[in-house]
């Protein structure tokens, strides 16, 4: 195992720049996961990382060693394929132990190690299958098997789930979360889903555009989002954001809307009267509550999503679309005008200008941001 | 639902319901009705395919020469039987395997290589994959003119490069020395059918997923090595398929040779299908003829009926 850093990387296909200068140390032993929408260069830097893409400048060094010159084969790391990409001509074994026999390693150890994981893995009634003869849980958990009988340096991960049913992909999804616990290994995920990054990752990279918007654990990241970007791609369901100025009086702060609704907030330090915020509050952060109790704010009823556990009500605020979140049945009528409370500590405000959150003074700002 | 009508109930089934028993022409019409449907393709099979074959099968019994009135006669195995002791025929069969694998062994392998270069990136890849394609869209007669006379002294090149290089003593037509001709119909043939295999296999390779030869190459792979375990397996179905169907039309194929060669010197290039053409269109002689071409189909229905068996063998070992 061995901890991976990387440096100042960049990548650009001609004059495309995809990835902007990417600084990333990833701790011996870590699960970490890189998330953000297509395009965004996650997979570019994973494949970086693999050796199957050139590093245009910077640095990637694996357990101490630089390895931008290095081939894939050389660089002691084993990936599993969003396609798995097995072999299809080889059996469930083959595939397997492709990569030791090709390295000379003797008969009985091959098997041996091959048997091992299978074990591991619940193959071992499989080995002498074909891929074609699998079903996609069987071939996902093939593809990990054959990165495990490796024992690499590191494994890499380009989103695995994605081709499966969303009931296999939960089971995966602790699967290879207690798999991690167990051998310990380096990992790098690469996903779109923010479950997989919020339920697996030790700490969540979020990247955007070609640059890393945020590095924290997960509940750092969903508690303390560095920009409206993070803070909108992490959660669901997702943020309700509300633009509009910030106007300061005798009484506090408070954001007034375009149509002149006014909902208060705890001020973070350094913002002017007329300055341009955005509030941001996710569905569990908004009450709806009784009439007169201060300080809410009227919103019209939309449409009410009862999910069993939880209830998902949307509402129109000053023309906005906004989502609450609750664990309480509410016996609402669509069209319906109910009062709404924003849970001011827990509630955000980021600068229009630079998308960029305005801590408070009280919080503890240990978000690292790039 | 017409209540007055019994109606068949599954427990009914292989009773014959009441209101059908007797009702004959229907019934008749019910077990014709399809074969009223595939029957114009039927008819048109047998008088475009079965008819021709049969007929051309029935003169192999019969003797049928243009130039005599008298002929005509059935003679039974009479030409099977002389057949039997022709040497030319021996010597075209032998012939014909040199012409067919000679050709095939260097169309593939060319072609493959070709199919592995053009399957890069380069720049003006699309233009060099539309010229590759070219040999393929000569009329087979304008190319074998072509290579006679470029293997004519008098007229063509390469006889003198040939010496320039060492390979002969002197310029001379190596179609017309009985040791060396057949090299040049199979030369022509390899330049022809090149684009064929290069083609096919081409579009075999770039269904090839790219991820398996990241993935061999994350594993340890040497390009050697994902050409074995990858590319080959890959291509195994395509091949077998293209070397078996060009077998057979190499093996058919006379036109190159009656260009440039027409079976001589001494019939030395005379191979199965143009000693047919020879015997049909220069003798006249159609009984005989057609028997040879029934020795041909028999040995390439044998052939076929081989390589199915063993491509067959070979997908159940495999499954």
């Amino acid at each position: 195992m061995a901890s991976i850093e990387i440096t100042n990387a960049r990548k650009s296909y001609g004059a495309v720049d995809v990835l902007h200068g990417i600084d990333l140390d990833i701790q011996d032993g870590e699960f970490i996961v890189l998330v953000g929408p297509s395009g965004c260069g996650k997979s570019t830097l994973l494949r970086m990382i693999a050796g199957l893409e050139e590093i245009t400048s910077g640095d990637i060094a694996i357990g101490g060693n630089v390895v931008n010159d290095l081939d894939p084969k050389d660089r002691d790391i084993a990936m599993v394929f969003q396609s798995y990409a097995l072999y299809p001509h080889m059996t469930v074994a083959q595939n397997m132990g492709y990569a030791l026999t090709l390295r000379k390693t003797a008969r009985e150890k091959v098997s041996a190690a091959i048997d091992n994981v299978a074990g591991i893995l619940g193959l071992n009634a499989l080995l002498q299958r074909r891929p074609k003869a699998l079903s996609g849980g069987q071939r996902q958990r093939v593809a990990m098997g054959r990165a495990i009988v490796r024992q690499p340096q590191a494994f890499l991960f380009d989103e695995p789930l994605s081709n499966l049913d969303a009931r296999l992909r939960e089971q995966m999804r602790t699967e290879i979360r207690k798999l991690h616990r167990r051998l310990g290994a380096t990992s790098v995920y690469v996903t779109h889903d923010q479950i997989e990054a919020m339920t697996m990752a030790d700490r969540i990279v979020a990247m955007y555009d070609g640059i890393v918007q945020q590095v924290g654990t997960p509940l750092e990241i969903y508690d303390r989002p560095a920009n409206i970007f993070v803070a909108s791609f992490i959660g669901s369901p997702a943020m309700n954001f509300l633009s509009g100025t910030c106007q300061i009086t005798a009484q506090g702060c408070a954001l007034i809307l375009d149509d002149g609704t006014s909902i208060p907030f705890l001020a973070p330090p350094n913002v002017s009267n007329g300055q341009k915020l955005t509030l941001g509050a996710r569905p569990e952060h908004i009450d709806i509550v009784g009439n007169g109790s201060a300080p809410s704010v009227p919103a019209t009823v939309d449409l009410i999503e009862p999910m069993g556990l939880s209830t998902l009500v949307h509402v129109t605020l000053a023309g906005k679309p906004v989502k609450i979140f609750t664990l309480a049945r509410p016996d609402l009528a669509i069209d319906s005008t109910i009062e709404i409370a924003f849970n001011m500590d827990k509630t955000h405000i980021f600068d229009s200008e630079t998308e960029l959150r305005l801590p408070r003074a009280n919080e503890p700002f240990a978000a690292e941001t790039a | 639902m017409d209540g007055n009508k019994p109606v068949t109930n599954m427990t009914d089934v292989g009773k014959r319901p009441a209101a059908r028993r007797g009702v004959f022409s229907r019934r008749l019409s019910g077990i014709l009705e399809p074969y009223y449907y595939v029957s114009p393709a039927v008819v048109l099979i047998v008088a475009v395919m079965l008819m021709p074959l049969i007929l051309g099968l029935s003169y192999a019994f019969r003797d049928i020469r243009i130039l005599n009135p008298f002929s005509g006669g059935f003679v039974g195995l009479a030409h099977f039987q002389a057949l039997a002791h022709d040497s030319a025929f021996l010597g075209a069969l032998i012939n014909t395997a040199w012409w067919t694998f000679g050709s095939l062994a260097f169309q593939f392998s060319l072609g493959l290589v070709l199919a592995l270069l053009l399957n890069r990136q380069f720049l003006g890849r699309r233009l060099i994959q539309a010229l590759v394609f070219l040999p393929w869209a000569v009329p087979t007669f304008l190319s074998g003119l072509n290579w006679a006379w470029m293997f004519n002294p008098v007229v063509g090149p390469l006889p003198h490069w040939l010496t320039s290089l060492g390979l002969m003593d002197t310029p001379f037509n190596i179609l017309s020395d009985p040791d060396l001709a057949m090299w040049g119909p199979i030369i022509a043939n390899i330049w022809f059918g090149i684009p064929f295999f290069a083609i096919t296999l081409l579009a075999a390779l770039q269904s090839i997923p790219g991820e398996l030869y990241e993935a061999a190459s994350i594993d340890g792979a040497t390009t050697r090595q994902k050409f074995i375990s990858i590319t080959i397996p890959f291509l195994a179905p395509t091949i077998a398929i293209t070397l078996m169907l060009r077998t057979i039309w190499i093996a058919n194929f006379a036109d190159l040779i009656v260009v440039m060669t027409k079976g001589g010197p001494a019939d030395s290039t005379q191979i199965v299908a143009s000693y047919i053409f020879t015997q049909a269109f220069r003798r006249l002689d159609f009984g005989y003829a057609s028997a040879i071409a029934a020795v041909l189909l028999v040995l390439l229905l044998a052939y076929a009926l081989g390589v199915i068996a063993l491509r067959r063998a070979m997908t159940h070992a495999d499954s």
